[in-house]
């Protein structure tokens, strides 16, 4: 029995537009507002979800702010170094405490409407003109802010708003094992962009779901190889339970490149375009095996091992065996319900896609470059460095400019007259369908 | 770590290179006045510095506004600083503030 046929033993007759089969989606799962409020009563208000870097909160009294949907989360940063989160609301009247990110100075939230304060771990610490309120508005536990679950893992604050979900790491199971066998924890922002998309957020993950896009949509990966490119482009696709997915390299040994200049060359792609997976870092150290390749060597195994030794150099952290995980060599792992690891080396490329403005047709689409920093490189608060246009070609490389450009006409599409729904591989597009069974079977929850 | 002297209290307060000289206060257990606790909007912190000038950091343009915008002009003078953006690069400033004293002070 296949993972999706036992998540099929759940009834999922309740959903609107549920899932039929694994071929099919309808197309109304992108676009209908009933749909769009079921999956924020039922998926996103009780599903753990990222909501920030670990690094974006180094220090004490750090604070940043996680928006999903209406909801607006402050994750902090404690004295003892745990980590702490609160939905968004003075307890008077209402008013947001804090916006994005910064720091809370003297460890205390103030709303700046009429001066309330709390400390850091969300007790309250003073309500101006306490004389003027009946006792029972000034209950100690209802004065606290109300704090939201918060859990850890991957370099990650995970938040889940419903008080009675289960832990963090089953929900992550077991796609999170796979993860932190290439070293995820260690991996640390190198850069963070945002863009906003007109697309519903499943639509534009969907892209990021199978590689089999790669031929037509990034035709300069193929490297003129045209429609003989494989259409599996040699991965094995891997579906699991709690709706994550993987695909990653078939086989370590062939499929890897013949020399080391076509290495070279199609990693200078990657890092030019698209500065992640592989950073001009590692391009410095493959260079060196143009002259220091072993005879008979192959050539993916000697860039493995020239990379384990800069990072033992230099004291970049690595787990051991990571490059026997094929997951270590350009994977791609879909962390239900949005967040992506492309893990490449040492680096990783990172998205989140979630919804935004309310509005089931746009979606706000975070980008990172991971990388690993040797242990002694001092820790830097990590900052977005902005929203971008989609089409911002000094901002953006082009292969997330091509990707944004389909999604947007796939949204467009859905509209046409005619078209009734999506049509999926069985082979490279398994993760698509078994992440709509997975949201199918919790918007059935009761 | 700089120095600074704070009066009419007669104490001396340690701050880090680049923290502010509120923070270093209150994360020390002092009091110092506030009630917008660091976002350079109360002025309840502000500070005149009236020795040591060339030991501290110029203000940036948001502290300036700041005050230009909410500092009673009765109140400011021209070494007015706001205690929550005023960093250091050595010892030697002496600030005057009142209300602003160390932990264990009995009148806390």
């Amino acid at each position: 029995m296949t993972i999706i046929d036992k998540i099929r033993t759940v009834d999922t007759s309740g959903v609107p537009f549920a899932m039929k089969d694994r071929l099919h989606v309808p197309r109304e799962r992108y676009f209908d507002r009933g749909f769009f409020e079921l999956e924020k009563e039922r998926l996103w208000s009780r599903t753990w979800q990222m909501a920030c870097r670990l690094e974006e909160i180094p220090e004490p009294n750090d604070f940043t702010e996680y928006e999903i949907l209406d909801q607006s989360i402050l994750v902090v940063r404690q004295q003892d170094g745990s980590i702490k989160a609160f939905f968004n609301a003075c307890r008077h009247r209402a008013t947001q405490l804090e916006r994005g990110a910064g720091r809370l100075a003297g460890g205390k939230f103030v709303c700046p409407f009429h001066g309330w304060q709390w400390n850091a771990d969300g007790t309250n610490r003073l309500v101006y003109g306490k004389t003027g309120f009946a006792p029972e508005c000034l209950r100690p536990d209802d004065l606290k802010l109300r704090e939201c679950r918060a859990e850890t893992w991957g370099g990650i604050v995970w938040i889940n708003m419903d008080p009675n979900a289960g832990p963090l790491r089953d929900a992550l199971h077991p796609i999170a094992g796979k993860l932190d066998e290439v070293g995820i924890e260690h991996m640390r922002v190198k850069w963070w962009k945002e863009v906003i998309l007109n697309a519903n957020w499943k639509m534009a993950q969907e892209a990021f779901l199978e590689g089999y896009h790669v031929m037509q949509t990034h035709p300069q990966l193929t490297m003129g190889m045209g429609e003989s490119y494989p259409a599996d482009t040699g991965a094995d696709y891997l579906v699991y339970e709690n709706g994550h997915a993987c695909f990653q390299r078939k086989d370590m040994g062939a499929g890897g490149f013949a020399t080391v200049d076509q290495m070279l060359g199609f990693y200078n792609l990657l890092a030019q375009g698209m500065d992640a997976q592989i950073l001009d870092r590692d391009i410095h150290v493959l260079e060196t095996l143009r002259n220091n390749l072993k005879p008979g060597e192959d050539v993916m195994a000697a860039s493995a091992r020239v990379i384990r030794e800069y990072n033992e150099a230099t004291g970049i952290p690595m787990p051991a065996g990571a490059e026997l995980k094929p997951l270590y060599w350009g994977g791609d792992a879909f962390v239900f319900p949005n967040v992506f690891f492309l893990p490449y080396y040492s680096n990783v490329l990172a998205y989140r896609i979630r919804p935004y403005n309310n509005d089931p047709e746009m979606c706000r689409f975070d980008v990172w470059s991971l990388t690993t920093y040797p242990e002694s490189h001092p820790p830097v608060r990590a900052k977005l460095l902005g929203r971008f246009d989609k089409e911002d070609a000094d901002r953006w490389g082009l292969i997330p400019r091509q990707d944004f450009s389909n999604i947007e006409r796939q949204q467009r599409g859905l509209h046409t007259k005619g078209y009734e729904g999506h049509r999926l591989s069985t082979e490279w597009e398994g993760g698509i369908a078994n992440m709509h069974f997975e949201l199918d079977r919790l918007l059935s929850r009761e | 770590m700089p120095l600074v002297a704070v009066e009419p209290g007669g104490f001396t307060i340690q701050v880090n290179k680049g923290e502010a000289l509120a923070e270093a206060a209150w994360r020390q257990g002092y009091t110092w006045p506030t009630t917008c606790w660091g976002r350079a909007e109360c002025m309840a912190c502000a500070v005149v510095v009236i020795d040591g000038v060339d030991a501290t950091i110029p203000p940036e343009p948001e502290e300036t506004d700041a005050m230009n915008q909410r500092l009673s002009r009765y109140l400011r003078q021209p070494q007015s600083r706001l205690a929550c953006r005023l960093k250091f690069s050595r010892d030697g400033a002496v600030v005057e503030k009142k209300g602003a004293h160390p932990p264990q002070d009995p009148t806390d």
